[in-house]
């Protein structure tokens, strides 16, 4: 057995570290959270330079054939960062889709993606949410060569900034979930973008009669695709708890109250415990998940734990850092309040902590 | 990462399963089914104290030298698992998880040859006296007084929760040797080699759950001898520190224990008809509940399997108090949820069903027997050991970047 990263892991982390404290501190990121920019241009061809965009993609589909656990590595420091680039939707989701697909399109589409020429978004929410995937109601109905989609997608990152869509849909009424491609500007697209309560530039889309083309060959990899993004959406939530544990910690040992620092209160100290006790569950479950699914051994059990102690335990955490914090963490100016939105934002997507939870218990 | 064990240590698995499945008598058996406490019942513990020693496994934390197994951390680490797979008694911690490795560390050469045989063999017993009525988790503040008088101390004063010291033959204990200076300057470890001194009472307490675990031990002008101190006089709180790392350090797999609690607590839901109808199995608040439980038991195992690997995690100075508060209040979730399980059939006191080799049907199932003794007596788990209260003040130094 062993959990460590590997050196190439750690210098991958050392140097996304390195450029994350220098160009994407706290200010920088809210500068850019309030422009009229969806993301940084700059950081996303930075991400391109570290090789992150082709990383998880084969050699063969023109990638570095990297594995979950590189994703992981970084992934975090991405928490840390509160990082608003859609990576996770137009790389690991989108981008693993048409890796998975036949055909030339998609081969075209992919290497524009790993290029960081173009931002291909992944639609897959729904109304109900999607915590079941039986949930899915959207429909490509088949038409002439290729299909039609009808329906709403919510929560699509880079909804209305992607060069292209991929949705997840059943493939005729009733039918099993396929994937299918939309480019940006087909007709029968009603986008409606807005900023998402953790800072990233997301959208609704409603799609009437929408001509699509099916990524043949992809769906079968779906649970795979889906499985690594939630780990590394995790891998997200765990470098954000670790970051509100410290930020907390170091105000509690300054902020005075009645002459003392407030970390010298037993209620105050005791929840910090808990936080530093959560942080460390997670982050152990995160290592644990990861080092069995870089070996084909996470079943849909482990997966649900790892979602669901996450959920719930960072959820904790951003409610403990505000509560530690007082008043000031109340407010949009500390970074407090970010962490626990975007620790929100990753509760909510592909099933909340009670939906896991509950999983997990059925047994 | 790998999350594998090495192929030579799967083949040592079996070779611990097989001897689980085969050497341990029907009684002990029970006696590991019928385990409510940290504590198993003695007599049963140590008999199959006896058959690991003879087998050469009793002490695989101990150095080889001293009769350890010298098996790596992950054999250790998987012999515990099965152990605790098996449902057999776990050996009483005092003797050999820490008067002994303290004697290995710090005993003088005589100390080592008088105690270290009979803590092995199992023949020797030892009760832990450093609680004291008032004290507490704050061990600083105890008083039960030792004086030296020519070669020997008087002891003077009483220790509290004194687990099995009923069954004991020997005691280690601090004592009180000075009140000049700070607190703890003026406390002295010493071993007692018997529990029968003039001037010395046991007397067992009935715990919440009907059984005597703990004793009050009463001393009144006991003198005992001062060739059973081990380090300085007044220098017994670096000795007690230094134990203390045994006490609460990891590498003893409690999740496999908590997992075996939940199969149960499932079999049990699976036939209990729910009020709103199925079984409770099927109910969605049980299944939320579970699957809660179990999903944090699955991150305690997460822990301590990065720990046993090696992993940064294990490194953390707050490591040995987290371990200490997830387990701690891990087994009394699990145990409120068996005893909430039971619902009214946990609600007899059937003290004669519990004892092993009883003639007593439960009135109930096994499950039913257990269940509410062992909610009952876990109420203790997040008070020994430094409380968790002591335990989270230790952690919560230790957060910040």
């Amino acid at each position: 057995m062993d959990f460590r990263f590997t050196d190439e892991q750690e210098m991958l982390r050392d140097g996304v570290g390195k450029f994350l404290e220098k160009s994407y501190d706290f200010d920088t990121r809210q500068k850019l959270v309030r422009s009229d920019d969806p993301w940084s241009a700059s950081a996303w061809e930075q991400f391109a330079e570290f090789g992150l965009l082709a990383l998880p993609f084969s050699e063969e589909r023109g990638g570095l054939g990297g594995s979950v656990t590189d994703c992981v590595a970084f992934a975090e420091l991405f928490g840390k960062h509160l990082v608003v680039e859609p990576y996770a939707s137009a790389i690991l989701l989108a981008g693993a889709a048409l890796a998975e697909a036949d055909g030339d399109a998609a081969a075209a589409w992919l290497e524009k993606a790993m290029s960081g020429e173009a931002v291909v978004a992944f639609a897959y929410e729904e109304g109900r949410g999607t915590a079941a995937r039986d949930l899915i109601s959207m429909v490509a109905t088949p038409s002439g060569d290729g299909f039609t989609l009808s329906g709403e997608k919510r929560l699509v990152h880079a909804g209305a900034e992607a060069a292209a869509i991929v949705v997840v849909a059943r493939k005729g009424e009733g039918g099993p979930l396929g994937f299918f491609l939309v480019e940006a500007g087909t007709k029968g697209c009603d986008t409606r973008q807005y900023t998402t309560v953790d800072g990233r530039s997301a959208a609704n889309i409603r799609f009437d009669g929408t001509p699509a083309e099916e990524l043949v060959g992809a769906a079968d990899a779906m649970d795979a695709i889906l499985a690594k993004a939630v780990i590394v959406q995790c891998a997200e939530a765990v470098g954000a708890m670790g970051a509100l544990v410290s930020i907390t910690a170091d105000y509690a040992m300054t902020r005075k109250q009645f002459g003392v620092p407030i970390a010298t209160f037993q209620a105050v100290a005791h929840r910090l415990a808990d936080m530093k006790i959560a942080y460390t569950k997670a982050r152990a479950t995160l290592i644990y998940t990861t080092a069995l699914a870089e070996s084909g051994q996470a079943g849909p059990r482990d997966l649900a734990i790892l979602k669901g102690q996450t959920g719930k335990l960072g959820k904790a955490v951003g409610e403990a850092a505000i509560q530690t914090h007082g008043g000031v963490g109340m407010t949009d100016e500390l970074s407090v309040s970010h962490y626990h939105k975007r620790l929100l934002a990753c509760d909510a997507q592909f099933g909340d902590h009670s939906y896991h939870l509950r999983r997990v218990g059925q047994g | 990462m790998n999350i594998d064990f090495a192929p030579e240590l799967e083949a040592f698995r079996a070779e611990v399963a097989e001897f689980f499945a085969t050497a341990p008598t029907p009684a002990i058996r029970e006696a590991g089914r019928k385990t409510t406490s940290v504590f198993a019942p003695f007599k049963e513990c140590q008999e199959w104290h006896r058959i690991l020693f003879e087998k050469g496994w009793v002490a695989p934390h101990w150095p080889e030298e001293y009769g350890g197994t010298g098996w790596s951390v992950e054999q250790r680490f998987i012999f515990a698992e099965e152990y605790r797979k098996a449902d057999l008694p776990p050996l009483l911690p005092q003797s050999l998880g820490m008067v002994g490795p303290l004697l290995i560390d710090i005993g003088t050469q005589e100390q080592k040859e008088r105690y270290l045989p009979g803590i092995l063999n199992g023949d020797d017993f030892w009760a832990q006296g450093y609680s004291e009525p008032n004290s507490g988790s704050d061990l600083a503040s105890l008083s039960c007084r030792a004086v030296p008088d020519g070669d020997d101390y008087i002891i003077n004063g009483s220790k509290i929760w004194t687990t099995y010291a009923h069954h004991a033959n020997r005691m280690f204990l601090l004592v009180r040797t000075s009140t000049e200076g700070k607190k703890q300057q003026g406390i002295t470890f010493l071993l007692l080699d018997r529990v029968d001194y003039p001037g010395m009472e046991i007397r067992p307490i009935i715990g919440l759950d009907g059984c005597p675990e703990q004793c009050e031990v009463f001393f009144e002008d006991c003198r005992v001898p001062q060739s059973g101190r081990v380090g300085a006089e007044n220098d017994g709180w670096s000795v007690a520190k230094h134990l203390l790392k045994h006490e609460r350090g990891g590498g003893n797999a409690a999740s496999p224990t908590l997992m075996r609690y939940c199969e149960r607590a499932r079999q049990a839901a699976a036939e209990t008809l729910s009020p709103f109808g199925g079984t409770l199995a099927d109910d969605p608040v049980f299944q939320r509940d579970m699957g809660e439980l179990e999903a944090d038991i699955a991150s305690l195992a997460h822990f301590e399997k990065l720990a046993i690997s090696g992993h940064e995690i294990a490194n953390d100075p707050a490591f040995p108090s987290m371990n200490k508060t997830m387990n701690s209040e891990l087994v009394q979730r699990a145990s409120t949820m068996m005893a909430e399980l039971s619902g009214v059939d946990g609600m007899a006191r059937q003290l004669e069903a519990l004892r092993v080799g009883s003639n007593v049907e439960p009135l109930g199932s096994e499950f039913d027997l257990i269940s509410m003794p062992l909610y009952l007596n876990s109420r203790a788990t997040t008070i020994y050991a430094g409380s968790n209260e002591v335990q989270r003040d230790l952690i919560a130094r230790t957060v910040g970047s």
